[in-house]
């Protein structure tokens, strides 16, 4: 089953007058999958106006047109592109439309449409690859969904829905235009915000026929095709650039309430521990400005008059930890349960052909063994949150990643009705990932808003807690540690006939593991369970890990058959293939050549397909004083439809940078049950003196459209490492620099 | 008490002289356009001038702003009168999630006062500030573009 892009429309005169336009039926209500937006209205669903609400295109009699956008900005620039597609589905000027955050919000979470989502959805629509195909059954069952994540927004929100309602917008507009000229509706047209008629010469403004328009029943119309696109496909400046420039954004941990105090938080240190005593409780409490002293779930907060103040009574507090099982857990305990789990328990995933006898057949055979390790998200603004009470209404501060689970979460957590939790959702000071309000196991990544409740509701002021750097590195939701295996068997020219990898964390979607590759038998297994450390999604989840390993192991086989790799990847290709164009346009940009060049630089190759679009890259690398460098990486890459360039390339720029810091140095041990890395002094980030140049283009087709936020990540490090490995270096552990 | 110029205004505070900068110019002045990071001086959110030279707040104690003259994003410019750095910056459209880019324009704002007509590598080996988006290249074509309208 595909999103069954027709829809049927429910409308009303709501909200100052203006025309408000829901999509519902079969396809919005997978829209629930990124978040519905509901409005309270105290009217059954059923009787319109405005009370349920999905993706909004409000019209005011004052000419704006505002989108309701209910996905939060973390960076991605998505809250833009979903303007443009409606303003330009709607006709509408530029300067006309205005962009507001839809509020989190549910009237009916256990209503018709979650029970239609949760029917209609049991097949996947095929743009919710990896991903989103686990989060989706995950989520189904859990009802409050509202969510940036999966490079969703653009590609489903905007590009399912919100064109639609943008489309049946303009035509009951135009309808109402006719019926006022009393004319045809094909004697009208519609452009900036205005719809006229040629012959007579009348014209009418949106907000002139938003009354009119409001009280026609909406029809199901065709959106525009690609040829008449005008906003579509342009550069527009992000209209959340200004504020970001001028410091006008105001992110959680910029909430200044009237007579607030501050919490910092130290915690056990132990994955699931907790404090069992503390035993300078005096010494703490006599310091200047420290006002209480609060256990949390995993933790001891301190409360005090000043941010700082808190945080250094915390990094004074002498505790002692409560022994739990997780102490004796270290990255080498967790490798090897990995690879004894390997060993002994893999099952089969996915197979093709006869790889046994491929194997026993084939002249030549490579093996390989990889491991991808444990990463923080390592956001700007480290975790945070303000909470108050007020009257019987907890009022919450944070970012989050789907603010209608963490009101859930905080109802949960406070023993209150959702009802009364006011949760106030601020753009992030990124997100990656890491507040995402659910995992695939029993981590809870919204732990940060645990203990912020939970030391708020003893207290009687509001209270700002902020996590320091080290407490938000040791206590994240990580990437997952993954372990993989691979064996590949060539026949005597070279070619690879047998494939089989066997990995770690059957949470893996079997896609993100297959290679792209023509190869005849192939056998894909996992093996084991989720450990004990905290594990959560991590941009591009987990084809940041076997991306790696599969674009490094095809590197190893085209090496091993003497090729060169590029030439090799695109001889097992279909030419046509996303894959092989972009790999193609990847070499022209690059002027791809293989072996070290004169100055002892040398470049290497990936492509993977994520979220709905295909990446390849080159990345251009050389050894200076013995280290890694990076000087350039070109990307190629597909995504079906382009919204806004300008900005779509930000994200693959951003993505190649946020991925070369893990690949460089990006790592978090474990020992005695905990994260060793605490700061940027060991959790390294590059900086501008790491950053390599990156050149991205676009390439448009007729795939459907896919997502921009994670798709640079996963090519990144098998581009890099199978760069080092023309200089002799083939890294198959990441970090590069441990 | 500690007393200092912020952004051309004097103020008098009665904190610890060994509080970061940082936290008196947040949550004891309430300009909070300036960002934490990390605390140690690492990423660079928290940078400020002083006296014209970018400081990480965060590490600074109070103290040695002590009869100084502080500034903060707050000042560099406004959208009627943008700092060349701020004008770049939207025409660069450099920021994606924005939280790092206070720190990261004062330390350019500062690095273009000094150096007029800088390399990449120069920028390179002047600003270490951590931007986790990897807003790099942008930055850096950002800062050429600022260096030239002020040159």
């Amino acid at each position: 089953m595909g999103v069954t892009r027709r829809a049927f429309l429910i409308t009303g005169a709501t909200l100052g007058g203006g025309l408000a336009l829901a999509v519902g039926g079969v396809g919005a209500h997978i829209g629930l999958h990124n978040r519905l937006k509901h409005q309270r209205s105290g009217e059954s669903e059923s009787s319109a106006a405005g009370s349920l609400i999905n993706l909004w295109v409000r019209i005011a009699p004052d000419n704006t047109v505002t989108v309701l956008v209910p996905h939060s900005d973390m960076g991605q620039g998505s809250q833009t592109g979903l303007a443009q597609i409606v303003a330009d589905e709607l006709d509408a000027r530029w300067d006309q439309v205005r962009i507001a955050l839809a509020p989190p919000e549910t009237a009916f979470a256990n209503g018709k449409p979650m029970q239609g989502f949760v029917s209609d959805a049991v097949a996947i629509p095929d743009w919710a690859d990896g991903f989103a195909e686990k989060a989706f059954f995950r989520l189904a069952d859990l009802m409050n969904m509202q969510m940036t994540g999966g490079s969703t927004a653009v590609r489903f929100t905007g590009w399912d829905h919100m064109r639609q309602a943008a489309a049946v917008a303009r035509d009951m507009l135009l309808r109402a235009s006719a019926a006022e000229f009393n004319v045809s509706e094909s004697e009208l047209s519609v452009a900036d915000g205005v719809v006229s008629h040629a012959a007579s010469g009348r014209t009418l403004r949106f907000g002139e026929l938003v009354g009119a328009a409001s009280e026609l029943g909406p029809r199901d119309v065709a959106v525009k095709s690609p040829s008449e696109h005008r906003l579509i496909g342009s550069s527009l400046p992000r209209e959340d650039i200004p504020r970001k420039v001028f410091a006008e954004e105001h992110y959680a941990i910029d909430a200044d309430v009237p007579d607030m105090h501050y919490a910092a938080v130290r915690h056990a240190g132990v994955f699931g521990a907790t404090v069992s005593r503390i035993n300078n409780e005096n010494e703490i409490r006599a310091r200047r400005g420290v006002t209480d002293i609060v256990f949390v779930q995993n933790g001891v907060a301190v409360v005090a008059d000043n941010p700082w103040r808190a945080e250094q009574a915390a990094k004074a507090l002498d505790i002692s930890t409560a022994h739990h099982a997780n102490q004796a857990m270290s990255s080498a305990s967790l490798e090897q349960a990995q690879r004894d789990a390997l060993a002994d328990t893999a099952e089969e995933a996915s197979a093709t052909g006869d790889v046994v006898t491929a194997f026993a057949d084939a002249s030549h055979t490579v093996t390989a063994e990889y491991l991808a390790p444990y990463l923080a998200h390592a956001t700007m603004e480290p975790m945070n949150a303000t909470v108050w009470r007020d009257g019987g209404k907890l009022h919450v501060v944070c970012g989050v990643q789907n603010p209608l689970m963490a009101r859930a979460h905080v109802a949960n957590i406070a023993g209150l009705d959702f009802e009364d939790v006011v949760l106030d959702a601020r753009p992030m000071g990124g997100g990656f990932g890491r507040r995402v309000a659910f995992s695939m196991n029993d981590a809870v990544p919204l732990n940060w808003l645990t203990d912020a409740v939970q030391i708020a509701l003893t207290q009687d002021r509001p209270i700002k807690m902020v996590w320091s750097r080290e407490e938000d590195t040791r206590n994240s939701v990580y990437r997952p540690m993954v372990l993989a295996q691979f064996e590949a068997g060539l026949d005597n020219t070279g070619a690879p006939v047998a494939w089989r990898s066997t990995s770690f964390l059957a949470e893996a979607d079997v896609r993100a593991v297959q290679p792209a590759y023509r190869i005849a038998n192939q056998s894909i297994r996992f093996a084991g369970e989720h450990q004990g450390v905290p594990t959560g999604f991590w941009r591009s989840v987990e084809h940041s890990q076997h991306g790696f390993f599969k674009e490094s192991f095809i590197d190893e086989v085209a090496v091993a058959a003497g090729a060169d790799p590029l030439a090799y990847r695109l001889s097992l290709l279909d030419e046509h293939s996303s894959e092989a164009v972009v790999l193609r346009k990847a070499a022209d940009m690059a002027s791809w050549r293989y072996g070290a060049d004169s100055d002892g630089r040398a470049m290497g190759c990936a492509v993977v397909h994520s979220f709905g679009s295909t990446v390849a890259q080159i990345a251009e690398v050389s050894l200076q004083n013995g280290l890694p460098r990076v000087h350039r990486v070109w990307c190629a890459v597909d995504s079906g439809v382009v919204i806004n360039p300008q900005a779509a390339r930000a994200q693959v720029e951003g993505a190649v940078h946020y991925a070369l810091s893990a690949v460089l140095y990006g790592k978090c041990d474990i020992q005695d049950g905990g994260v060793v890395q605490s700061n940027f002094h060991d959790y390294r980030m590059i900086t501008l003196r790491d950053a390599p140049t990156v050149e991205v283009e676009l390439l448009t087709s007729d795939n459907s459209i896919g997502g921009f936020g994670e798709i640079g990540v996963p090519p990144l490090a098998p581009a890099v490492c199978n760069a080092f490995a023309v200089l002799g270096e083939r890294t198959r552990r990441l970090p590069l620099i441990a | 008490m500690v007393q200092f110029n912020l952004n051309g205004k004097a103020v008098t505070l009665d904190v610890e002289p060994e509080m970061p900068l940082l936290w008196a110019i947040r949550e004891e002045i309430g300009l909070r356009g300036t960002k934490f990071g990390c605390g140690i001086g690492m990423c660079g959110a928290c940078t400020v001038h002083l006296n014209g030279n970018p400081v990480r707040s965060c590490s600074l104690p109070v103290s040695a702003a002590e009869a100084q003259e502080i500034q903060t994003i707050e000042s560099l410019g406004t959208r009627e009168s943008p700092h060349p750095i701020q004008s770049a910056w939207i025409e660069q459209q450099v920021p994606q999630c924005g939280y790092c880019q206070s720190g990261m324009q004062m330390a350019a704002a500062a690095f273009i006062a000094a150096n007029p007509n800088p390399s990449d590598d120069d920028i390179d080996n002047a600003i270490s500030n951590i931007c986790r988006c990897g807003t790099y290249d942008r930055i850096r074509a950002a800062i050429r573009q600022a260096a030239q309208e002020i040159g």
